[in-house]
């Protein structure tokens, strides 16, 4: 009979030993750090609005016939890609040719509060979509949505198809009610009207809180254990704490349009449905009948793989294309396979229809 | 170190270290850490030494530190307790230790569940109700609310409503909190399932941390089992239910108070904002419904005054019969009147040859400057500027 517990007590010692001299050591390498930047791609200012901006990555010379607007998501940062040289969607993309717009969506206050999704899609996303068509003298450009960003670019092309050439969408949710998605099942006894009412924005806090107790050990602990080891070696703790950077330095999100995302696309999953409306207008995924990439991440514990595959089912193109990336919802931008997998498959099935 | 020969009880348990050694390397390693922390820009607790409890109430910029430390804390104290059960209960059942080593006090699952149920917003409800207490007698608040009279009645019954409040808050969060202590129980179990599996030569733990990552592992499954209950479902919603509640409450005592001292209050600017972005909506929708009428009268009066240009470039080049047909067809208004003077001030002049000569165009003056085929390009040239260019297409 074995036990399964072999630990040397001399080695455990050691541990201790070795655990508080990584520990001593590196606070002092830590306090020498200042805050680490993004990539900072070269990029210049094209158009901007309230807190908005949309952003062109420059210092490559595109040989993609049509643009691309990259629609990120209203929580976090839209940093998350181009987040450092060698870890950078947005770069790789430039590399593989494309001509990058991006839109920043700002740090909402106060004052935006009352901003709904029909003021996003039907408001901010269209003026961008508009701005980037005038900038290239086109009647419709390429569309990439990431997660949230997703869900606003399918309403959009469904909205607005005449202004939408192929529509790629990154770790979306469709389908908000898959029997996996632990955001979706939290949230769906919350009286969000009380919860919006009561807040008025969402504060970025709470909303990072709410997502470190879907692994809480892990994300609460663990990572900061793993953290000791590294902070012996500059490059990897700058790394570390970039990240740590674009997780914690988060925009807050505006009541309303919180109010109706958690309402019609998790409690009700009127997308799927066909009954969401944005602006008064109803939202058919059916006419979305643009060439459609949707990728989505195996290991993803915010947007569960089969909550993006749905899309496959409800949507109108008879171009549709799925690849299904071997990793999380933020290594599908940060991941050294993510670098050599996801921007040329991008760019590839885009070449195809450009 | 060589493989004993009976595997009855965890070779760890039969360590060959001394206790006193054990005890005063521990001494020495906390006394250490101690001394690092005192450097460390950590919120401090009572009487001024490191707290490693979450801290709702830290420093913004401490708060990402405080947590990072205390789950630091928390795996150190537990890889004490590790080496310290190493040489303190030989001849131990190994499930009897792992319940140990995981299931005190100490143990790391506690300080990452720490505060689960208040992100920020427990410091805010004790704040409020501190103040509460000091507002009304103590057996008001638990008693219950009772029927209130006279000219500070609703107050009283809306202290009474945010002290019902509270306790249905505490008794929500308490639900909350005994589903995440079953999860820590499961989790206890799947550890014990999973180091099962290890029981065997060459795949045995040996290291604290390939332990601590398996308790990880165990502990994350079992929290998602429940997590994904309808029975967590619905007492996550009403903990925040609750918790909004009490806070809703809250902001209606802040917004009397605001009244009373003459302040601006919170209802107030939202409905400003509120106000403002409709009118915004609106402003804009305006600005784009004219655009598009306008846009549709530019079009069409570019449209009739090409057409016009070219009947007179057309009728430069004809006779005077077809461009009296040309000032006919021509809207009244902007050229028929300047023709017909053009006319007669060129038959004034000459009355033989205007019959022939004279254009039906805006004005003699201007038919003269320059040869009629000069003037229909010029035309053609000023309404191709104000036109938009055609879209390239793809």
């Amino acid at each position: 009979m074995y036990t399964p517990l072999r630990i040397d007590p001399t080695r455990a010692l050691a541990d201790i030993n070795t655990f508080q001299r990584k520990l001593a050591a590196g606070m002092g390498h830590l306090r020498n750090m200042r805050e680490p930047d993004y990539a900072n791609t070269p990029r210049e200012l094209v158009y901007s609005e309230d807190k908005l901006k949309v952003w062109h990555f420059t210092g490559t010379t595109p040989t993609a016939k049509t643009p691309l607007l990259i629609v990120y998501a209203l929580v976090n940062t839209v940093w998350m890609t181009d987040l450092q040289a060698d870890r950078s969607m947005v770069r790789n993309l430039l590399e593989q040719g494309e001509d990058v717009y991006l839109i920043d969506w700002g740090y909402p206050d106060g004052a935006d509060r009352w901003l709904t999704l029909d003021d996003y899609i039907n408001g901010y996303l269209d003026r961008c979509v508009d701005a980037v068509r005038q900038r290239h003298d086109l009647d419709a450009i390429n569309l990439l949505g990431i997660c949230q960003g997703g869900a606003f670019s399918l309403c959009y092309a469904a909205l607005h198809r005449d202004k939408v050439k192929n529509l790629i969408t990154m770790v979306t949710p469709v389908d908000f009610q898959t029997p996996d998605n632990m955001l979706s099942h939290w949230c769906r006894d919350l009286d969000v009207d009380l919860f919006v009412d009561t807040m008025g924005n969402i504060p970025a806090g709470l909303m990072n809180y709410v997502y470190l107790t879907l692994k809480p050990v892990r994300l609460n602990q663990q990572k900061y254990i793993g953290m000791v080891d590294i902070l012996d070696d500059p490059v990897e703790l700058e790394n570390f704490l970039r990240m740590e950077r674009w997780i914690f330095d988060s925009p807050d999100q505006a009541g309303e349009a919180f109010r109706q995302f958690i309402k019609d696309f998790y409690q009700g999953n009127k997308l799927i449905k066909g009954t969401l409306e944005i602006g008064g207008q109803r939202v058919d995924l059916g006419k979305v009948t643009q060439p459609v990439l949707n990728i989505f991440a195996e290991q993803d514990h915010l947007v569960p793989p089969d909550a993006s595959r749905a899309l496959g089912e409800h949507v109108g193109s008879n171009d549709y294309t799925q690849l299904a990336f071997k990793g999380g919802h933020i290594g599908i931008y940060v991941s050294g396979r993510a670098q050599r997998e996801v921007p040329p498959a991008i760019s590839a099935w885009l070449r195809n229809r450009d | 170190m060589a493989p004993p020969a009976d595997f009855s009880t965890p070779d760890f348990l039969k360590a060959g270290i001394d206790a006193d050694f054990l005890r005063d390397f521990q001494a020495l390693a906390q006394q250490s850490w101690d001394a690092w922390l005192r450097q460390q820009p950590v919120s401090t607790g009572v009487g001024g030494s490191p707290s490693f409890a979450a801290a709702p109430n830290a420093a913004a910029g401490n708060e990402v530190l405080d947590r990072t430390l205390a789950g630091l804390k928390s795996y150190f104290e537990w890889m004490q307790g590790v080496t310290a059960g190493a040489a303190g209960v030989p001849g131990a059942d190994w499930q009897q230790q792992v319940q140990q080593l995981f299931g005190g006090a100490q143990q790391p699952f506690a300080q990452a569940f720490q505060h689960i149920d208040g992100a920020g917003m427990e410091g805010f409800a004790g704040k409020w109700h501190s103040w509460l207490q000091g507002m009304q007698p103590a057996e008001a608040m638990a008693s219950g609310p009772t029927p209130a009279f006279g000219q500070d009645r609703e107050q009283q019954m809306q202290r009474q409503a945010l002290a019902a409040a509270m306790l249905e808050s505490m008794q929500a969060s308490a639900r909350y909190q005994a589903l995440i202590q079953r999860a820590n129980t499961q989790g206890m179990q799947k550890l014990q399932d999973k180091l099962a599996e290890h029981a065997e030569p060459g795949r045995q733990i040996e290291s604290l941390k390939a332990l601590y990552d398996l308790w990880v592992d165990a502990a994350e499954e079992a929290y998602a089992e429940i997590a994904l209950t309808d029975e967590f479902r619905e007492a996550y919603g009403a903990m925040a239910n609750c918790q909004m509640r009490v806070r809703s409450l809250q902001q209606q005592q802040t917004e009397q108070l605001c009244q009373q001292w003459g302040l601006p209050t919170r209802r107030e600017m939202d409905t400003l904002g509120e106000r403002l972005q409709q009118v915004r909506r609106e402003a804009r929708a305006s600005r784009a419904s004219a655009a598009v009428d306008h846009s549709k009268e530019i079009a069409d009066l570019r449209r009739e005054m090409a057409e016009l240009r070219r009947q007179l470039a057309g009728a430069e080049a004809k006779p005077v019969s077809t461009s009296r047909t040309a000032t006919k067809k021509a809207p009244a208004k902007a050229v028929g009147k300047t023709s017909r003077l053009a006319v007669k001030k060129a038959a004034a002049a000459k009355p033989e040859a205007s019959k022939k000569t004279t254009p039906a165009g805006r004005s003699a003056a201007t038919a003269t400057r320059k040869p009629a085929g000069k003037r229909a390009a010029a035309a053609r040239k000023s309404s191709a500027a104000r036109t938009p260019a055609p879209r390239k297409r793809k």
